[in-house]
């Protein structure tokens, strides 16, 4: 019997080893917080983008059709008027935009947005420098926005493939792409041999009239709009038949763009 | 509430147990596996054993595949061959997988296209011992359980002899065949072993699903060969020392990114035995290792090798020793001993990219000079206390692990990659009890803690999909070790005129569980093309591991005989996060409370039949297999439910004379198809890797 109880003791304490205690958590009350999408609408001059359809006029007075337009926005930020900002980053915040790819055209921000009244939204079109490397996308799509090593890595900000009708009249292709650009030792542009320098072409944007109000537990739609004429016009003039077809590797053309960009995009409708 | 059930069920155990005083011992023995429990003077836990018969009688290509015909013992199967074993739900290093009784290897590999069992082939093996939970501590750390692969070794003779074996199989279905040869032989003071081996099997078909078969990109190629010495010095004292290769190449895994171009592993080892060295001190043992692996993967044979390649090569090297001392005081037998691992890796993928008519080419590490190391002693104690048999354990281990990776991710204050030191001082112990309550039957209770550190994949890998599901896994270098607290209670009967039958229920309470969560975009973007995301490894509060085996086997002295087999696990996680997924956008997150946890095999159960014509030497032998529905499926994983299937397959084992044997058989009668729930997606999609259909196999085997 001594053998029995000393057998049953020895379990009990091994068994009690075992089980652990359990710890109080402390459990905060959750935040007060919505939700918001972005939607992503094109346009022309206030009309819908119709692609592959040669029905479009510039301020440069190039006739153009639009065949295909991806890009990214990054870093969302919504201000309040206390000067407080959120970042939109708990999930992603680089966001890619293709008007082939309907599920694209909707961004289901997955951040648990603090309810309030916010003043203004500000992105960054394309990639920071410090964010935009390459390899960063293998899947499709994003990988097909690759950059070339050579031409500065990383990834397109904007591809807006077309077509213009020249100054005699031929149908020529425009790859007007935006991203890092070079500064070359020699004119010839084309001889990667003579880069020097990489710039970085990536700016801030503001929407104008981005207010709103999020109240807890709702979900806000946010329209953004791009207006794709306002590439080629203020404050400078951009002529298809000036810059040619191809920009990749014409800092001036990517710099004249990149000024233009400033007013390309607006507030839609929010609701 | 649970805990209180184990309190009432030990003390229940120990003093009802206490009303009986005799003792047996036993052998259970099942027709395909063998379970071998002696009850008073061997385990509380469950034990089985596959010997050599076992596996000359069946279409062996691999190991992996070979474990699954034990209870409650299931693999994960990414291609034709390297099934990694799984039991009770637990699996990678939550198993101790040794080669030899002591010697650890680290496959290269880190998709594990060469777990252990794919570094010895099944014809070396001389038998598979698998111990289910963390009871027995003296080979490494325990967690979930053991499976020691024990090879055949030379001994010597008593006068110069020389002997060979060899082995032809052939399978239909993958064309698949296999040749082995060995040449062994000795003396008194000198005896070798030299063998070698081929096999080459081309891509098998599934059964057959609505008048069509499906064609699996599942072929390999595989070729090795062992050198082995002994020397007997003086009396009582042996030198072993053993010398193996095997290489892998152009083996096709369809469920995993990349496919293995090769894999060069070699193994070598150096044993000193000593026995009888006093009254008290029985045997002393020690052994040192050395594992050297080469792994070279690539997608030269996928869709999009054209516009992206992607290769790795990885470096793996253990090295490591272990010294066990046998001592006997009576009927008090101790063993201690002390053993220590070093696992080196190192790798690099290089992925090119063409696009828009130009090449970028980018170098990254999978690992870079990564090292664990983990020193460890154990003692285990036995005795026999009137009608009980106390088996005790204890072990202690100091891990340490580095790397020399530069990488840091910091964001918002929150280190997700950043120091890579770390060390743990870890604890196991278990305590076990055999009770006999009478001549034929017998009740056990083991309870043990098993604790393992985080391995080299968990700890410090780069973006690969190493884990169940589509995304890159990254590593976490602060991951904490994790424990595995279970119970065993195991009733066994044994008669001779009626058979051997066994029941076990057992009970898991895992602390600091290694899953894996996603991490936002923001912080990581994956590497693997396909994938969905990246996940990193983490540790969690606990899940549960419960489930029940059962086995009859009949007595072996009759014609007609055979066995019967069950086996069910239920595992839950306590929360986990699951991603709320909209189109291809991660929208929203929720916790769920109590979920399934994802690669937990189903119920399933086993019949064999068979009867002995001509004195036993030609045994035909029928074998059902029945596995349900798996629909307890994790919900945070995005885990598919897996139908639930029944096989037939028939053998005949004939023995021609006292040289040569020939086993042929039909696996899969009706040529069903089906997969298995731990069965991987075919990468890139959402179907799953079929089992083979049918299959014709012949096994010839000559010993001279």
């Amino acid at each position: 019997m001594k053998n029995h109880n000393l057998i049953l003791f020895t379990f009990l304490c091994f068994i009690l080893i075992f089980i652990s205690c359990k710890k109080k958590s402390e459990e905060t009350p959750p935040a007060e917080t919505g939700h918001i999408t972005f939607k992503f609408t094109h346009v022309v001059d206030g009309q819908p983008l119709q692609k592959d359809s040669m029905m479009y006029v510039n301020t440069a007075g190039n006739h153009y059709e639009v065949n295909q337009l991806m890009y990214f926005i990054s870093d969302v930020t919504l201000h309040k008027s206390d000067g407080t900002t959120k970042l939109i980053e708990d999930w992603k915040d680089i966001n890619y935009v293709d008007i082939d790819i309907p599920s694209t055209l909707t961004w289901s921000v997955y951040d648990d947005i603090p309810a309030g009244t916010y003043d203004s939204i500000t992105f960054v079109f394309g990639i920071t420098a410090e964010k935009n490397k390459s390899f960063m996308f293998v899947n499709y799509p994003e990988v097909n926005m690759m950059w070339p090593d050579m031409l500065g890595g990383g990834y397109h900000y904007m591809i807006l493939n077309g077509k213009w009708r020249d100054t005699i009249n031929n149908i020529d292709n425009f790859n007007f792409h935006l991203g890092i650009g070079q500064l070359y030792k020699s004119n010839a542009t084309n001889c990667v041999d003579s880069i020097y320098a990489f710039v970085q072409n990536y700016f801030n944007v503001k929407l104008p009239n981005s207010s709103f109000t999020l109240e807890k537990n709702t979900t806000r739609e946010i329209e953004i709009i791009m207006n794709i004429n306002s590439w080629f016009a203020t404050p400078h003039i951009y002529d298809h038949n000036s810059w040619g077809g191809n920009i990749m590797q014409n800092q001036p053309a990517i710099q004249m763009a990149k000024e233009n960009g400033f007013d390309v995009f607006t507030t839609g409708t929010i609701q | 509430m649970k805990k209180t059930f184990f309190i009432y069920t030990g003390i229940f155990v120990c003093i009802a147990s206490s009303a009986f005083t005799q003792q047996i011992n036993d052998t259970i023995k099942l027709s395909v596996i063998e379970v071998k429990d002696n009850l008073i003077k061997k385990t509380p836990y469950v034990s089985c054993d596959v010997g050599k018969l076992q596996i000359q009688s069946t279409d062996t290509r691999d190991i992996g595949d070979l474990l699954r015909s034990i209870p409650n013992v299931s693999g994960i199967r990414k291609g034709g061959v390297a099934i990694d074993p799984v039991i009770r739900g637990f699996k990678f290093s939550q198993l101790s997988v040794i080669l030899d009784n002591g010697i650890n290897i680290e496959g290269g590999c880190p998709n594990r296209m060469d777990p252990v069992t794919a570094h010895v082939e099944a014809e070396d093996i001389e038998k598979i011992e698998v111990i289910k939970g963390p009871f027995v501590l003296g080979y490494s750390p325990v967690f979930g359980g053991i499976i020691n692969l024990v090879t055949s070794k030379p001994h010597p003779y008593e006068k110069f002899e020389l002997h060979a074996s060899a082995l032809y199989g052939f399978e239909t279905n993958w064309n698949g065949q296999e040749e082995h040869i060995s040449i062994y032989g000795g003396n008194k003071k000198v005896f070798f072993n030299l063998s070698g081996g081929y096999r080459n099997y081309g891509n098998y078909e599934s059964g057959n699903l609505e008048g069509h078969d499906t064609t699996f990109n599942s072929s390999f190629k595989k070729y090795n060969y062992t050198a082995e010495l002994g020397f007997i010095p003086k009396k009582n004292h042996t030198i072993f020392i053993s010398y193996n290769e095997i290489h892998g190449f152009d083996v096709m895994y369809p469920c995993l990114g990349m496919d293995e171009k090769s894999d060069d592993s070699r193994i070598i080892s150096l044993d000193y035995n000593i026995k009888n060295i006093s009254n008290t001190i029985k045997t002393l043992d020690v052994k040192i290792y050395r594992s050297d692996g080469n792994h070279v993967m690539d997608n030269s044979k996928r869709p999009g090798y054209s516009t992206k390649q992607m290769i790795s090569d990885v470096d793996a090297v253990t090295t490591g020793f272990m010294s066990k001392l046998v001592m006997q005081f009576k009927k008090h037998k101790l063993i201690a001993g002390a053993d220590y691992v070093n696992i080196y890796k190192d790798g690099t993928r290089t992925m090119t990219m063409q696009m828009m008519g130009t090449t970028s080419v980018k170098n990254t590490n999978l690992w870079y000079d990564g090292l664990v190391q983990n020193a460890g002693i154990f003692a285990e104690y036995s005795t026999i206390l009137s009608s009980y048999e106390i088996n005790a354990s204890v072990r202690g281990d100091l891990n340490k692990a580095t790397s020399g990776d530069t990488l840091k991710i910091i964001k918002n204050g929150i280190d997700y990659f950043n120091d890579v030191n770390s060390q743990y001082m870890n604890f196991s112990a278990s305590l076990g009890v055999t009770k006999k309550i009478n001549e034929w039957f017998d009740v056990s209770l083991a309870v043990g803690r098993g604790t393992r550190s985080p391995n080299m994949t968990e700890r410090y890998i780069k973006l690969l999909t190493v884990g169940y599901d589509n995304y890159d896994y990254l590593g976490n270098p602060q991951l904490k070790p994790e424990t595995n607290n279970e119970i065993d209670l195991t009733f066994k009967f044994a008669k001779d005129n009626i058979g051997g039958i066994y029941l076990n229920g057992f009970y898991s309470h895992v602390q600091d569980y290694i899953t894996a969560n996603k991490l936002p975009l923001s912080i990581i973007t994956p590497q693997t093309q396909g994938v969905l995301g990246v996940k990193q490894f983490v540790n969690t509060k606990y899940v549960t591991f419960m489930g029940c085996e059962f086995g009859y086997t009949s007595p072996n002295k009759y014609k007609f005989g055979g066995s019967v087999v069950a086996a069910y696990t239920y595992a839950f996680i306590s929360a986990v996060t699951k991603y709320i997924v909209t189109g291809t956008q991660v929208t929203d997150n929720t916790i769920i409370k109590n979920d399934a946890l994802p690669e937990i095999p189903p119920l399933e159960g086993t019949i064999n039949v068979y009867y002995k014509f001509l004195k036993g030497n030609l045994i035909p032998k029928i074998t059902f297999r029945a596995v349900a529905d798996q629909r307890h499926v994790s919900d945070a994983f995005y885990e598919p439910y897996t139908p639930g299937f029944g096989l037939l397959n028939f053998s005949v084992k004939y023995k021609l004379n006292k040289y040569a044997n020939i086993t042929a058989g039909i696996n899969n009668i009706f040529d069903r198809a089906y997969y298995e729930h731990l069965n991987r997606k075919i990468i890139g999609t959402t179907g799953k890797l079929y089992e083979p259909g049918r299959i014709f196999f012949v096994n010839l085997y000559v010993d001279i």
